[in-house]
């Protein structure tokens, strides 16, 4: 009997929740699907070589042999975007991780301490914030030197100010709850409210601004794999793979493909973004 | 009100210069502790053909050799007079170097920032006038579709549909009125975006007060409401996104000026980098920052002044207890 009531109850709740989720939040969670499925199994998408390619196949228009066409070297242009996808997501997800624990710490810190402490890291935060962020991007990746990693890294800390103020705003509202000063009556430690509660009620927030900044992420990274500092050829990062095909004028699909995808994967993640905002 | 809003002034003027100054330790700091030596390793470069003794002195020329501590005090010192330093690449002072060239980007920025207010207010005016169903959603999808291309993929479009098909503008006249322009709009495309989310957000609830109900009511139509009525309230609020923008224009004309081969600062950054200038790379970002702190405390410093609605914490409020009292 409960066995079978089981069953019955799931599709239910399934039903109702996918009712609603909008037609085109669904679609943009499964372009996320496809892309991180590229990012994890390339060699499940596509059979060519992404690095070999066959001369003789030079500058072919995107057919159902290509769907994206093929290069200057006769590689097949999807099998190079699809292996590109590793290196152009995982980057942006380094980049968003540094955000939130590096920004998240700052934050966290100086809305939970007060005082001094936030007085100082109030003012480095300006300074992070003050500076524009793909400049900021730009220098740190010239001093650590021409990597996609680096560029990772570099994208992270010029987001790490704008996790640091959401996560500050966050702790101080928080903190200044009736239940939190219901804990601290109780005799709840710091540690405690901290853990039991403000974590909790800022982590909301600062999970809608990961995602956002997720995509962010990718356009910042793929500008840096175009401006050539990321890794070098033959890697096929989407923003390198844009770089190498405006020298073609004539090959226009070797700019509008990964363009094309870059910009379907990051309008994506904005709408998903924009739903949790909603849904909040 | 008016002491209040000096003392306001004042804080804010003293916080500006203090993230200015920070910005210029931060960016030292940057460079010169995270790992790696470019200096010595375009010296020590076997093209550059220097002997091991010269390179010592060019580096204790420049004070390399000394404490970090050192330079930095040495630098921070030479700052406040006004003096960035040297291109290590070229030898002539920084500011020569940024004066030759900040020209072009104050009009690349400058004309990027008007495309993005006319767009930003026509999504904006549109969203009003179209029926709900006629075009309004997608005309609400527009700053998220802005939000989500890379600008160098609208300046490689723009170049490839408006100047080799069409041939409106020549890429060798880059710093040409229609090569500008379309530089202009695909550095304002971005920016367009983060005014209209804010404007049509602004729109939407002055919209659904109650003096536009009234107007509405008294047969007010479309364009004159909008115009007369929910525009300047829906405004104010942009100025400050204005000034948050002032970050993007100067971190995306790095790429701009490199697709449409503009020479401005974006232009200089890129080729600092490629050759590891630290002094000019040094002097580019606290310029940025020295703009983007000045633009914002000029916008925070009016909004007051512009909205008598914005209270400064504490101010307003005791002064109306005055009033109350006799």
């Amino acid at each position: 009997m409960t066995v079978a009531a089981v069953p019955s109850a799931l599709p239910a709740v399934r039903r109702g929740q996918a009712a609603k989720v909008p037609p085109t939040v669904a679609v943009s969670f499964a372009v996320l699907a496809v892309v991180l499925s590229w990012s994890v199994v390339p060699g499940l998408f596509t059979a060519q070589d992404p690095v070999n390619g066959v001369p003789a196949d030079k500058f072919l228009r995107p057919s159902t042999a290509h769907l994206f066409g093929t290069d200057h070297l006769g590689r097949d242009l999807f099998t190079r975007v699809v292996h590109g996808t590793a290196s152009s997501v995982t980057s942006a997800l380094i980049a968003v991780g540094i955000g939130v624990v590096v920004g998240g710490l700052i934050g966290l810190v100086a809305g939970f301490a007060g005082g001094w402490v936030d007085s100082v890291l109030a003012r480095l935060v300006d300074v992070l914030l003050a500076i524009p962020s793909f400049l900021l991007a730009v220098v740190v990746v010239s001093s650590l030197g021409f990597q996609t990693v680096n560029a990772a890294i570099a994208t992270g800390v010029s987001a790490v100010g704008v996790f640091a103020r959401v996560m500050r705003s966050e702790v101080l509202k928080t903190r200044q709850a009736v239940f939190v000063e219901a804990s601290y009556l109780q005799g709840g430690s710091r540690w405690h409210i901290l853990v039991r509660h403000v974590l909790p009620n800022a982590s909301r927030s600062v999970l809608m601004l990961a995602v956002l900044q997720f995509g962010l992420s990718i356009l910042v990274i793929a500008g840096l794999a175009f401006l050539g500092y990321g890794d070098p050829p033959p890697a096929s990062d989407w923003g390198l793979l844009i770089a190498t095909g405006k020298d073609y004028p004539l090959a226009a699909w070797l700019v509008y493909a990964p363009a094309f995808v870059t910009i379907a994967t990051v309008l994506s993640v904005n709408r998903i973004s924009r739903w949790l905002r909603k849904t909040d | 009100m008016n002491r209040d809003y000096a003392k306001y002034a004042l804080r804010r003027v003293l916080q500006a210069i203090v993230v200015v100054l920070l910005a210029y330790v931060f960016t030292f700091v940057v460079i010169s502790v995270l790992p790696g030596d470019p200096v010595t390793n375009t010296l020590r470069n076997p093209q550059n053909g220097f002997t091991e003794e010269e390179i010592t002195r060019i580096v204790s020329y420049y004070g390399l050799d000394r404490p970090v501590h050192e330079q930095l005090w040495d630098s921070l010192s030479r700052l406040v007079v006004g003096d960035l330093g040297v291109s290590l690449r070229s030898g002539l002072p920084v500011t020569r170097l940024i004066g030759e060239v900040v020209g072009s980007t104050l009009v690349l920025a400058l004309s990027a920032l008007a495309v993005a207010l006319v767009l930003a207010f026509a999504i904006g005016f549109g969203t009003r006038y179209l029926p709900k169903r006629g075009g309004q959603g997608l005309l609400r999808a527009f700053p998220a579709l802005f939000l989500s291309v890379p600008n160098f993929v609208v300046g490689l479009v723009l170049i490839s549909v408006f100047a080799f098909q069409l041939g409106l503008f020549r890429v060798i006249d880059s710093e040409g009125g229609a090569a500008t322009s379309f530089a202009a709009i695909a550095l304002g495309i971005p920016v367009s975006a983060q005014v209209a989310e804010v404007l049509i957000a602004n729109l939407d609830h002055e919209a659904g007060q109650e003096y536009a109900a009234v107007a509405r009511s008294r047969g007010l139509g479309r364009t004159r409401l909008f115009l007369r009525h929910l525009l300047k309230p829906s405004s104010l609020p942009v100025v400050t996104v204005i000034a948050l923008t002032v970050g993007e224009l100067l971190g995306g004309a790095v790429i701009t000026e490199q697709i449409f081969g503009r020479t401005g600062v974006g232009s200089l950054v890129e080729r600092s980098v490629t050759t590891q200038d630290l002094p000019v790379l040094q002097a580019v970002v606290t310029l940025a920052a020295v703009t983007f702190v000045v633009v914002n405390l000029v916008a925070d410093l009016l909004y007051p002044l512009l909205d008598p609605r914005v209270r400064l914490a504490g101010g307003r409020s005791r002064g109306k207890a005055e009033v109350a009292a006799p």
